[in-house]
């Protein structure tokens, strides 16, 4: 039989060539080639099967039950619609709500066909909302949609339509009428003619370059990272200095603060260091006047004890002590009256008797070399009777031989003005002679320097003077003789001159 | 009907009532199960006679 196993060919065939338009939702083509199958081969199960599926696909809940209920009845054993079959019958309800809803599409085109559209219109509403894979009913209801020119709604019924069969003839023609009527057509048109002609460039036009390539997953990381990075970098080199600039900036504004406290802080430290400093000066001042005080008090405590030596010694008759106490006394230390009156006693009698002793204790003091005391002596003596020329020879004799030519020279001046008449007086002139100009005096004043008094005054003196006679008697130079005199200590002529005084005071 | 070019009544009238559940054993009593090999076994059959 031949033609029997050609038949089942041609029907496998349709079933094939069904089965790839179901798989690209083709349904309504696929229903034709399944049918076309199945009417070669009624037998072809799995056609018959898939074309229940596809009825049930498309909301023929009923025709699809047919078919499969056939397919059971042609072949009972290891078929696939008895599971389809249980599957809807497991759920008793399914198979009620089906039904109702197909009763009311049914009553749907009945409005449609008896001038009730709204009614119509209506009723398919709430048929799609329960079975929105009833593609008739959508058909339905876009049909009455565009009657009343609601393309809008007509084109979202027949959108849902193509979802479920994209070739559904019907569809597509009436896809076709609502986007004329809408105008999407011409949009879609235009569309297409830009996408397959020669396109006038345009200014928002971009032309992606042959190497441009979507990021993939990887890609997109390695952005985020660049991204990361780039944006560190500018964190790091653009955000960060500005920082560091607003904080050095800040910093040396609080530096400059700070160093004007702290000049302020000096300068008040140095004010007050000076204000320290002047007190100290003050407060050392104040110390040496208190010390002066307390040596002044020393000094007039001593000028008391003196005054009392002194006139112990007048007690005990002892002239020369008095004269030797008087030399340190100093009155205007002493303020008791009765003390000063005492002082100006001894005063008046040292003046009238005493500054001969005191010339005395000076030529004693010389002899036995102490010549600062001497000098002492014969300046208190001068002091106490100034106009005592024998004194004043001595004291210039004294400052020669100590090499003391200008005071030596003013003292013999002095005799030789104030006391022209007086013994000394051509003394003098010989002394002023033997010193001669002030260059010269110098050797003079040497050679004197280097002799020391005899301590037996009066007896070495009286040596020297004699040798000095001979030098003179022989000739020889008078200055060689001045300088031999001068070194032994006072001369003859003032030992004679002092002795003839005193004795006339005596 | 707008810029439609179709018919709306002739169209409501090319949509058929949908099967109804309740009409399936019918529906399966009165389907036509008839294919090419019963059409030509039939053929055959005639022709032998």
């Amino acid at each position: 039989m031949d033609y029997v196993r050609r038949n089942r060919q041609i029907a496998n065939s349709f079933y094939n060539l069904g089965l790839e338009k179901a798989n690209i939702r083709d349904l309504s083509g696929a229903v034709e080639c399944l049918k076309k199958s199945l009417r070669f081969d009624k037998y072809q199960m799995d056609a018959r099967n898939l074309l229940g599926l596809i009825y049930y696909e498309m909301g023929e809940v009923a025709d699809a039950l047919v078919q499969w209920v056939i397919s059971t009845n042609l072949k009972p054993t290891d078929n696939p619609a008895d599971r389809y079959l249980d599957e809807i019958q497991r759920k008793p309800g399914r198979l009620e709500i089906v039904s109702q809803n197909v009763k009311k599409y049914n009553q749907a085109l009945w409005y449609a066909q008896h001038d009730s559209d709204d009614l119509a219109i209506l009723q398919l509403t709430r048929v799609v909302e329960e079975n929105p894979h009833f593609v008739k009913a959508h058909l339905l209801l876009a049909v009455l949609y565009m009657y009343h020119e609601d393309f809008p709604k007509a084109g979202h019924s027949l959108y849902k339509v193509l979802q479920i069969d994209k070739n559904n003839p019907k569809a597509q023609w009436y896809m076709s009428i609502v986007k004329k009527n809408t105008g999407k057509a011409e949009v879609e048109k235009r569309k297409l003619k830009n996408a397959f002609s020669h396109q006038k460039m345009q200014d928002d036009d971009v032309i992606m370059p042959p190497s441009y390539k979507e990021n993939t997953g990887w890609q997109s990381v390695l952005n985020i990272l660049a991204g990361l990075i780039l944006g560190m970098m500018v964190i790091y080199f653009l955000v960060m200095p500005a920082n560091t600039r607003a904080l050095n900036n800040e910093h040396n504004d609080e530096i400059i603060t700070y160093s004007q406290k702290l000049n302020a802080k000096n300068q008040e430290l140095e004010s007050l260091q000076a204000s320290y400093d002047d007190l100290k000066t003050s407060a050392d001042e104040m110390e040496s006047r208190l010390s002066t005080i307390e040596g002044d008090n020393s000094q007039v405590l001593a000028q008391y004890q003196t005054m009392i030596g002194i006139l112990q010694a007048y007690r005990s008759d002892d002239i020369l002590s008095v004269a030797r106490l008087y030399v340190d006394l100093d009155t205007s230390l002493i303020t008791d009256e009765s003390v000063l009156a005492i002082a100006d006693a001894v005063k008046t009698d040292m003046e009238t008797n005493g500054y001969q002793l005191l010339e005395n204790l000076g030529t004693q003091a010389w002899n036995a070399g102490r010549q600062t005391e001497a000098e002492e002596y014969y300046q208190k003596s001068l002091e106490v009777q100034p106009n005592n020329p024998s004194a004043t020879y001595l004291l210039g004799r004294l400052y020669q031989s100590q090499g003391n030519s200008d005071l030596a020279r003013q003292y013999f001046t002095r005799i030789i003005t104030e006391f022209p008449e007086s013994d000394q007086a051509s003394q003098a002139e010989n002394a002023l002679a033997q010193l001669g100009p002030a260059s010269t005096a110098v050797g003079a004043a040497d050679a004197q320097t280097e002799a020391e008094p005899q301590e037996d005054g009066e007896s070495q003196a009286g040596q020297e003077e004699t040798e000095a006679g001979e030098a003179e008697t022989d000739g020889t130079d008078e200055t060689a003789a001045g300088s031999a005199q001068d070194e032994a200590g006072p001369s003859e002529e003032t030992q004679t001159a002092g002795e003839t005084e005193t004795a006339q005071q005596e | 009907m707008g810029d439609s070019v179709i018919n709306f009544e002739e169209e409501i009238s090319r949509f058929k009532p949908s099967l109804d559940v309740e009409e399936v054993e019918d529906a399966i009593v009165k389907s036509d199960l008839t294919d090419m090999t019963d059409i030509m076994m039939e053929m055959i059959k005639e022709i032998r006679e």
